[in-house]
């Protein structure tokens, strides 16, 4: 043992030589310290290449999950901007050119232009009732009436592309299905309309060629129920009181004096209304549509509108204006079979409902229809699949969630259950199941107060 | 002591041998991985391999390369933790609801106490309700709510042309049955609820009608209560979990089909049940990978081990595409425009196209974005064309949002058919009786 501590202590080569040797090895040990250092930095840096290469891990502590959802998100990314961007460019409006390239030329008015254009929305019809009424005779079983009831079909849409806030098209979806609810609920068939049938009555304008092209399609139908896609139904038991309209042939919501003693822009709301199968709508129809053609003739017929009614915005002619426009400046030949319908919410402007839905589940119960128990509530100027709209965001959006909920309780309800409140997508049981679910069916009534 | 055994020179002989050998192994040891790495060592894997392992141990990701999962589990937030229900243990039965034994008569007095809702709407069409459904959240990815629209408008125009009333569900009913398992509770609850309903018709978002005109043939089905597609060797043979789909699938109203779902959801409860089932299936069932229970390994599962029970009234169709794999069919449409037409239903037009695997509302499918996307424009607007044809319209190409006129508008509009024939069709008829 002490020779060892000797020979321990003697030098740290182990070769037992004493000092001489110390301070050559000295110099040679920080040598081959530094060799050695070189060496291992040098594997060290070979052997994260080989691993990049092969694994292809850039970052050694397992980020990549991050990394591979960036790509994925970069990803998508790109395809929605290839998806968005898929468009053919603009058809030209013949006018156009001569409108804004010579000023000092002739200034087109709206009338000349109408003509030029020479816009129609088809070949014109004069005897469609009576066609109709010959195809019915020969088709029995295609009936204008099912269980006593007219048929009605009806007919929303959006554009066929993905909206430019992703939110939106969410929403267009929970629309849909609650449409799709209350047409089970009432017997309705639905069409869902994504093409653009008439580039020229791009935009609001387009239901115009597609109700004309659905009526003369089903003659089987009785009424054209269009709905736009940010109105909701909120009053699932409510049914449209069709007797009521006998001797009418388009129902739309609106007010009587801002319509005749105004001529206010929105005495009547064209995001619900009905149109009946029949030939007076089609001549309404040729007489609502020459306002619509994008381009110079809805530029000035625009300014035509926004001169002669009250309160209306310097903008193109939209559908609404101009069925006011007309209805109002030819009283006389259409008025006496337009129903302007104002005893139940047939359009319901969301802002003074979307607060008071708790007081209603308070105090009131479905079926009515009215300000106690809205039909529709219709999301006016929200516009979520868009990138602006009139109001804040979050106000629509957090609203168009509670009327969403507000309706689909009244659906959840035939099978037992709630949400767990008007912003909650999560549910609850409100009645226990049994093993004699019929007898607790026949017992429902959907015009009943509903317990939350 | 060492230094004495052998001498200096010898030892540090041994030394620089001993850090030869060290240097010698590190290189081989190198030399080893990188051409691992390259040219792959087969059955000792790549690295790539290793890594894909280790990322899937730790990360438990089911891969269904030819099943489905259509809703995402809902992941526990801080507000969901105190009604998330308590997992379920392996001793404690799930049951779906009270048992029904008289489900037959109780229906049969309902339907003859309310004539004006018959269960059949024609001799042999029976009242069919299709039930589809998706998340109440928002997609996770921006553009799978656009294809989940685009999805129930294609399922809206289908229903609408051949009669069937739609149910498009939005609710998760029982949050122990949640992801694939949530159609059980919905199914149960409607067939209650609707006792005017002969046949309940369950369809993934995930599907698209891909045949407008194709009716389904309603008088084979008679003597079943049960109808997937599927083949009855793949199943009762080789016991392959792929051997049916319950993608899509009919299931009659009545006390058989009752029975049968109480059945079938013992395997779904979350947690330990379904891990354990899980466990069970992939060693009973062939191919199947490991993952927990889902609907459609059970249904196999169940089938095969209960066959006497249940065989006999389920059909296992294959004459058309009840359901059919997206990946067989959608480079393919034009070829079919080109031979074929509407109305077959089968390999040569395909009734339903099934985008299974692509999750397009959550971030990862099991296929490319990109691929699922654009093939899911082309199936849309395969189907959408037989629908614009009745208005006169198509698109442009199948790739086109845009469409283009076909047919000129006339002042007798009553005298002109559409192609197919869909505006009026006699599977759309109404029965004629005094009604």
């Amino acid at each position: 043992m002490g020779h060892e501590g000797v020979g321990f202590k003697s030098g740290s080569t182990r070769s037992g030589l004493p000092t001489t040797r110390s301070r050559v090895p000295r110099g040679r040990q920080i040598q081959k310290t530094f060799n050695n250092v070189k060496i291992t930095v040098l594997c060290g840096f070979v052997t994260l290449l080989v691993l990049r290469g092969t694994i292809g891990v850039g970052n050694l502590t397992g980020s990549t999950l991050e990394s591979e959802d960036q790509r994925v998100v970069e990803d998508i990314d790109r395809i929605l901007r290839e998806i968005r961007t898929d468009s053919e460019p603009e058809p030209q409006d013949p006018l156009s050119s001569l409108y804004f390239v010579n000023s000092t030329a002739h200034n087109w008015t709206y009338a000349e232009a109408v003509e030029a254009v020479n816009y129609s929305l088809g070949p014109k019809i004069s005897d469609w009732d009576q066609q109709r009424q010959v195809w019915l005779s020969q088709n029995p079983n295609f009936p204008n009436q099912l269980l006593g009831k007219h048929r009605i079909l009806l007919v929303t849409g959006s554009p066929p592309n993905p909206c430019d806030n992703a939110i939106g098209d969410h929403y267009l979806l929970k629309s849909t299905k609650n449409k799709i609810d209350y047409c089970r609920l009432h017997g309705i068939e639905i069409v869902y309309n994504m093409a653009h049938l008439d580039k020229e009555l791009a935009g609001y304008w387009a239901k115009l060629p597609l109700i004309r092209k659905l009526m003369l399609s089903h003659p089987e139908i009785e009424w054209i129920w269009w709905m736009d896609s940010d109105a909701f139904f909120t009053d699932m038991a409510f049914e449209l009181p069709l007797e009521k309209y006998k001797n009418h042939n388009l129902i739309i919501h609106g007010y009587p004096d801002l319509l005749f003693e105004q001529h206010s822009w929105i005495a009547l709301n064209t995001g619900s209304f009905l149109f009946r199968n029949c030939q007076w709508s089609l001549d309404l129809l040729d007489a609502w549509a020459p306002m619509g053609p994008k381009g110079i003739v809805r530029e000035l017929a625009g300014k035509i509108l926004t001169a002669n009614l009250k309160g209306r915005p310097a903008f193109e002619a939209d559908d609404q204006s101009a069925l006011i426009y007309l209805l109002t400046s030819q009283q006389d030949k259409w008025m006496s079979k337009v129903y302007v319908e104002n005893s139940y919410y047939l359009h319901g402007f969301w802002a003074g409902l979307v607060d008071k839905y708790e007081e209603m589940i308070e105090q009131n119960h479905p079926g009515l229809g009215d300000e106690r128990w809205p039909f529709v509530t219709h999301f006016v100027g929200c516009k979520p699949c868009g990138s602006y709209g009139d109001y804040p965001v979050e106000r629509c959006l957090n609203s168009m969630e509670r009327a969403f909920n507000f309706g689909d309780n009244q659906v959840l309800r035939l099978y037992g259950f709630a949400h767990k409140g008007l912003v909650s997508p999560k549910i609850k049981r409100v009645q226990d199941q049994t093993s004699d679910p019929l007898q607790v069916k026949e017992k429902l009534d959907m015009a009943a107060r509903i317990t939350m | 002591m060492l230094e004495r055994c052998i001498g200096e020179r010898r030892l540090r002989q041994i030394q620089r041998g001993v850090q030869n050998m060290k240097l010698t192994f590190l290189c081989l040891l190198l030399t080893l991985l990188v051409l691992r790495g390259t040219i792959g060592a087969g059955k000792y894997g790549t690295p790539q391999q290793d890594f894909i392992e280790l990322r899937q141990r730790f990360i438990s990701h089911p891969h269904r390369a030819l099943a489905e999962q259509n809703q995402p589990e809902p992941k526990p937030k801080k507000s969901d933790k105190d009604d998330e229900p308590p997992l379920r243990s392996l001793n404690d039965p799930y049951s779906l609801g009270p048992k029904i034994s008289d489900w037959d008569s109780q229906r049969a007095d309902w339907i003859h106490r309310h004539p004006e809702r018959p269960n059949f709407l024609t001799k042999t069409k029976p009242r069919v309700l299709l039930v589809t459904g998706s998340s109440p959240k928002p997609c996770e990815n921006p553009v799978g709510d656009h294809y989940l629209l685009k999805s129930i408008k294609n399922k809206i125009d289908y229903c609408r042309v051949h009669n069937i009333e739609i149910f498009y569900n939005m609710a998760l009913l029982d949050a122990e049955m949640a992801g694939f398992w949530a159609k059980l509770p919905l199914i149960r609850a409607l067939l209650l609820a609707h006792p005017e309903v002969e046949f309940l018709w369950w369809m993934d978002s995930d599907a698209m009608f891909t045949d407008m005109a194709f009716e389904l043939p309603w008088e084979r089905y008679a003597p079943y209560n049960l109808v997937m597609h599927g083949w009855d060797e793949m199943v009762y043979k080789d016991k392959n979990w792929i051997g049916l789909n319950t993608g899509s699938f009919l299931l009659r109203n009545c006390q058989w089909s009752l029975d049968l779902l109480d059945a079938w959801a013992p395997m779904g409860p979350k947690g330990p049940v379904r891990t354990e089932a899980g466990k069970i299936l992939t060693k009973t069932l062939k191919d199947r990978p490991v993952f927990e229970a889902d609907d459609q390994s059970a249904m196999v599962y169940l089938l095969v081990t209960q066959k006497e029970k249940w065989a006999n009234k389920v059909y296992l169709e294959s004459a058309y595409y009840l359901h059919g794999y997206w990946g067989i069919l959608v480079d393919r449409y034009e070829e079919m425009i080109e031979n074929y037409h509407p109305g077959l239903g089968d390999h040569r037009w395909p009734l339903v196209t099934h985008f299974v695997g692509c999750k397009p509302c959550g971030k990862f499918g099991d296929y490319p974005v990109e691929r699922c996307l654009k093939q899911m424009d082309r199936a849309f607007n395969f189907g959408d064309n037989q629908i614009l044809q009745m208005y006169g319209f198509t698109h442009k190409s199948l790739a086109s949002r845009r469409v283009r006129r076909v047919r000129n508008e006339t002042s007798n509009p009553l005298e002109v058919k559409d192609e197919l024939g869909l505006l009026h069709p006699d599977f759309k008829a109404v029965q004629h009786h005094a009604s």
